[in-house]
């Protein structure tokens, strides 16, 4: 009986092992779609920064989308978030990230925090994430998510993000996640020298490609960053195809 | 009796249909509301397919109808149905955006097509009704409907300055609950013994609690709440009140659309700013247009000490390749950096042009400035003056795509001819907009000033041009004569780290420099352009490159209009299979619904046959293919006017108002004159109008041209006077064909249905012609299907198949 007992014990800690390892709210299933979203979203259009690829499998994105759309949570799309917001597509997200090259030790500065999830993730690749929203109820509710689910070293602030957080300043990297048709001078300014910033270009709906800004003293480059975002079949690439022009 | 509740009605739709299509461009975007309305229309062809199958099922129905009551009861319900889908579509969640995410916003938008087809189908009802009571009134009945219609278009334009759109909804609604007051007091008059025996007092209090609901809408707060029209959360209104301190100062209505004033401390728009400018930003406040196309007033006051950010900003390359530009004429819509950008760079004549006379006002309020409000094309035709600059400045909308349905006629080659015609011999157009991948819009506009230089002699015409880019944005600058200092623009982009794409004698390093793509796509898309230009294969490189980004004219001004449908899959892929930028944009839409439209017509016109009881009466296909003709033929008539006179209007809606009040006027007068007529008058007005209507359009290019050059109030005079003959003569073959073509209720009522189908079909299918072939096929459809009517008019009067 005492083996019987043992046994069934033992069966029930192994069985509870898998949703021990899961913050509250996941699922197995949820974490299924993750692994499925990293390899087929991410891993397969080029993403290869490893810890780009654990840290997406391992924040539960379900959690950060509103409760009606959380079955699409790891489609590969952006989704609607609630007054006119979205939450990146997962590529998106890994792409924007992978581009700040970060080591674990930066400081990063995020401008427009939305759901979280971007902070979520750049919290697990930094050593402190500053993030940003100057719409008081995202904020409010995304710095209650972020706290509930133990991103500590996640500081949301709910203000203007035009001005950056000079106090925090200099920052290794800053991530533009709100739309802007210029890049705010302060910010440029609170960028550390070598230091990268980050932003997408488009419709939320349909980024066309990613602004990368580095700075190296007083000047600035901006690189395009396409990605699988658009596929050039204009000029060369349109010739390599055996089209012509 | 009857003839009062078809003009109400009609009249009571008309302007519910205008309005409408006014509240969809508020709270979504026109191609999106151009998708729900269309369907919705089908509610018309409806009560003509129930009619054809009451016509099997209920022997007594005609009789029925035939009773004062019916119409009563069909007044009634259609006042309610407008008002409270009115409600509940206001209040329904549906978000296009979601379509493809969740299965519940496929049944929302299920529901608004449904809900909002209600009124359209109890409107239809009516005047199918009186078609079907009295035939031999047909020609009056024609013209109180057609009538009534005008009425309906003019409507909205008259009270919207004064009422908004949700409450004139409500005023709208109840409109035809006159005939039912006027009724009931009629028939209480003529009645004997009691007057209002309890059955009596169903219409009274129907439509006292009508009226009580309406007047709740109009007069509380919480009804005003129901029935206020906001813009979408995705628009760039939605997302800036959202801002601490944001608050919407003013907010005026018309039908051209509601322009509401910002004022937020967080407005900071500086397109193509340079990331060389370190300042800041002067306090800005911005004006929208139905909830988008933002645009900027800057500085407290129009203080022009706070514009010196302006010079940062990638236009201002237009004025420093003149010297000290003596003049300026700046050509809005939406933006706003234009004014700073010359008022900094010291230009001291500027004039200022807004198509809208509220924002022309607020622009020259705030600057001190002289503005205009009027077309620019208008404008040009009508001045003499040469400018040492045209800087137009027109960003689009928020939504990628969603203005390839737009008609407009700032960037086709004859605007850009008109541009240097008023160019001095140093002038130089500036125009700015958003950088697309693949180069898009760059590349047309580009093609569209080598063209408009090339037709003007200009041997070497990319000697004129200059195009420039940031990260976001590009600058095209066209120059009257060859640019003989290059020096000047590539210093300038150096110095604010711009990249230039184009410029005569240019390196190649030079393309690529400071915002850097892996591939300069648009510089090798421009040199591949050029080339092939210069030898003469300009049509080889739009044949193969794979959007369409060749030259827009006045013919085919779509210049937000780029699928090639045999490259869709190409483009599909090169967007990085994502189908979400592809449902923004307006031509998949319009393709979509013209599927979404042949599906329901065809339901529509079987489900007679299908439900039809007992022996199964058939109507002869001459008179199925006369009167869907004449529906077809009406449609691209009115679609055809609307969109020539866009440019003679001014704008797309005015235009729409104006042809629609005269063309529906003028073939409510055909009806009426169709009364006395006999059938062989069918295939007279039909044969007329054939060579009427290939005569307008092959004068329509002298008369648009002949008509800008008079007088406002002439012209508009001259171009409704236009729509007359043909207005007139497309009234006949309906009403009279109704009159003497057609023997029976079945008949005529399976005519409305046909008849309703061609409207519905027509109109999507002649905004998709003229995007992809131009305004002028239109009109021969027009003529084609006047022509295939005639051909059928004798066969449908004998009634053989």
């Amino acid at each position: 009986m005492g083996k019987l007992v043992f046994v069934f014990i033992t069966l029930i800690i192994s069985g509870l092992q898998p949703l021990a390892a899961l913050p509250a709210g996941d699922s197995e299933k949820y974490a299924r779609s993750r692994e499925n979203m990293v390899q087929n979203q991410l891993s397969k259009r080029g993403i290869a920064d490893k810890k780009v690829l654990t840290v997406m499998k391992e924040i539960p994105r379900h959690l950060f989308v509103p409760g009606g759309l959380s079955f699409r949570a790891y489609a590969d799309s952006p989704l609607p978030i609630g007054e006119g917001q979205t939450i990146s597509q997962p590529y998106i997200v890994a792409l924007m990230t992978e581009l700040l090259e970060l080591t674990g030790s930066e400081r990063v500065l995020e401008i427009g925090t939305g759901s979280g999830y971007q902070a979520a993730v750049l919290s697990k690749m930094a050593e402190e994430v500053i993030s940003i929203e100057i719409k008081e109820k995202l904020c409010s509710k995304a710095g209650r998510l972020l706290d509930s689910l133990g991103y500590a070293n996640v500081e949301t602030r709910c203000g203007d993000g035009y001005f950056g957080w000079n106090k925090g300043a200099p920052y290794d990297a800053i991530m533009i996640t709100a739309a802007v048709d210029h890049i705010p001078p302060p910010l440029l300014a609170q960028l550390k020298d070598g230091g990268r910033l980050v932003l997408p270009l488009g419709n939320p709906f349909s980024y066309q490609n990613l602004v990368l800004v580095t700075k190296k003293g007083d000047d600035y480059t901006v690189w395009q960053i396409s990605g699988v975002l658009f596929v050039p079949m204009t000029g060369h690439a349109l010739q390599a195809a055996g089209k012509k022009p | 009796m009857i003839l009062p509740a078809v003009f109400l009605v009609s009249l009571s739709s008309l302007a519910f249909e205008v309005l409408l299509a006014r509240i969809f461009s508020i709270s979504q975007w026109n191609h999106l509301s151009f998708m729900v309305i269309s369907i919705a229309l089908f509610g018309f062809a409806a009560s003509g397919t129930l009619l054809s199958i009451l016509d099997s099922r209920k022997k007594n129905w005609k009789k029925r109808f035939a009773e004062g009551k019916a119409t009563s009861v069909l007044v009634l319900l259609y006042s309610c149905s407008t008002l409270i889908s009115f409600i509940i579509l206001s209040r329904l969640p549906l978000d296009y955006f979601r379509l493809s995410l969740e299965s519940i916003q496929a049944f929302y938008l299920f529901i608004s097509y449904t809900l909002l087809a209600i009124p359209f189908f109890f409107a239809g009802f009516i005047v199918l009704a009186a078609y079907v009571q009295q035939p031999q009134n047909t020609g009056l009945i024609y013209f109180a409907s057609m009538a009534g219609s005008a009425l309906g278009t003019i409507l909205p334009a008259l009270l919207l300055p004064f009422i908004g759109e949700g409450k004139l909804v409500v005023i709208v609604a109840i409109i035809p609950l006159c005939y039912l007051s006027a009724a009931a007091i009629i028939k209480s008059k003529k009645n004997i013994g009691p007057r209002f025996p309890a059955r009596n007092w169903f219409f009274p209090l129907t439509s006292l609690c009508t009226m009580l609901l309406a007047a709740v809408l109009l007069l509380t707060p919480w009804g005003n709440a129901q029935v206020a029209v906001t813009p979408s959360p995705y628009k760039s209104l939605s997302q800036l009140v959202q801002f601490p301190h944001s608050t919407v100062s003013s907010s005026v209505s018309s039908i051209s659309g509601r322009i509401e004033t910002v004022n937020s401390p967080y407005i900071r728009y500086a397109p193509g700013l340079s990331l060389k400018y370190s300042g800041s930003l002067p306090v800005q406040k911005s004006i929208f247009r139905d909830g988008d196309e933002q645009l900027v007033l800057y500085g407290a006051g129009g203080n022009p000490k706070a514009f010196g950010f302006a010079l940062f900003t990638l236009p201002v390359a237009g004025y420093d390749i003149v010297t000290k530009p003596q003049n300026a004429l700046l050509i809005l819509r939406g933006g706003g950096t234009s004014i700073p950008a010359a008022l900094a760079a010291g230009v001291p004549e500027l004039s200022v042009i807004h198509e809208s006379p509220s924002i022309a006002r607020a622009i020259g309020e705030h600057y001190s400035l002289h503005t205009t409000s009027e077309n620019p094309r208008i404008f040009l035709r009508h001045s003499q003056k040469k400018y040492d600059i045209i800087h137009l400045e027109n960003w689009g909308t928020s939504l990628p795509g969603s203005a390839a349905l737009s008609q407009e006629y700032l960037f086709t080659v004859q605007a850009f001819d008109k541009y240097l015609d008023h160019l001095s011999e140093k002038g130089v157009i500036i125009i700015s907009r958003k950088l697309l991948l693949p180069p898009s819009d760059s590349l047309r506009l580009f093609s569209t000033a080598l063209q408009a230089l090339q037709e003007r002699g200009k041997k070497n015409p990319q000697h004129h041009l200059i195009l420039l880019r940031n990260w976001g944005i590009f600058t095209l600058i066209v120059s009257k004569n060859p640019i003989e200092n290059r020096e000047i623009p590539i210093n300038f982009a150096e110095k604010l780290n711009f990249d230039i794409v184009y410029i005569r004698n240019m390196q190649a390093s030079l393309a690529n420099r400071f915002n850097i793509f892996k591939l300069p796509h648009h510089y090798l898309a421009v040199e591949q352009l050029i080339r092939h230009y210069s030898e003469k294969r300009d049509k080889q490189f739009f044949e193969d490159y794979l959007l369409d980004a060749a030259p827009q004219d006045d013919h085919r001004p779509f210049p937000g209009r780029f699928i090639k449908w045999d490259r869709l899959g190409d483009l599909y892929q090169s967007m990085g299979s994502r189908p979400y930028s592809m449902l923004l944009s307006g031509e998949v839409v319009v393709a979509v619904v013209f599927l979404e439209a042949l599906a329901v017509a065809a339901l529509l016109l079987l489900l007679p046959r299908l439900l039809a009881k007992g022996r199964k009466k058939k109507v002869p296909l001459a008179q199925k293919l006369y009167f869907f003709s004449i529906g077809a033929g009406f449609m691209f008539v009115e679609i055809y006017f609307i969109k020539a006179y866009i440019l003679i209007f001014s704008s797309p809606v005015v235009s729409f108002t104006l042809v629609l009040a005269g063309i529906l006027l003028s073939s409510g007068i055909g009806g009426w004159c169709s009364q006395k007529m006999g059938r062989n008058a069918v295939l007279y007005s039909l044969t007329a109008l054939c060579p009427i209507l290939l005569g307008i359009v092959i004068f329509m290019d002298l008369l648009v041209d002949y008509l800008l050059g008079l007088p406002a109030l002439l012209r508009y005079l001259f171009a409704l006077l236009i729509l007359l003959p043909p207005g007139i003569l497309m009234g006949v073959p309906f009403a009279l064909g109704m009159r003497s073509l057609l023997t029976t209720p079945l008949q005529r009522a399976y005519a409305w249905a046909m008849n309703g189908c061609a409207s519905v079909l027509t109109s999507i299918a002649a905004a998709g012609l003229a995007l992809h072939s131009g305004i002028p096929p239109i009109m021969l459809c027009a003529a084609a299907f006047y022509l295939l009517a005639a051909v059928c008019s004798k066969s449908a009067a004998s009634g053989k198949e």
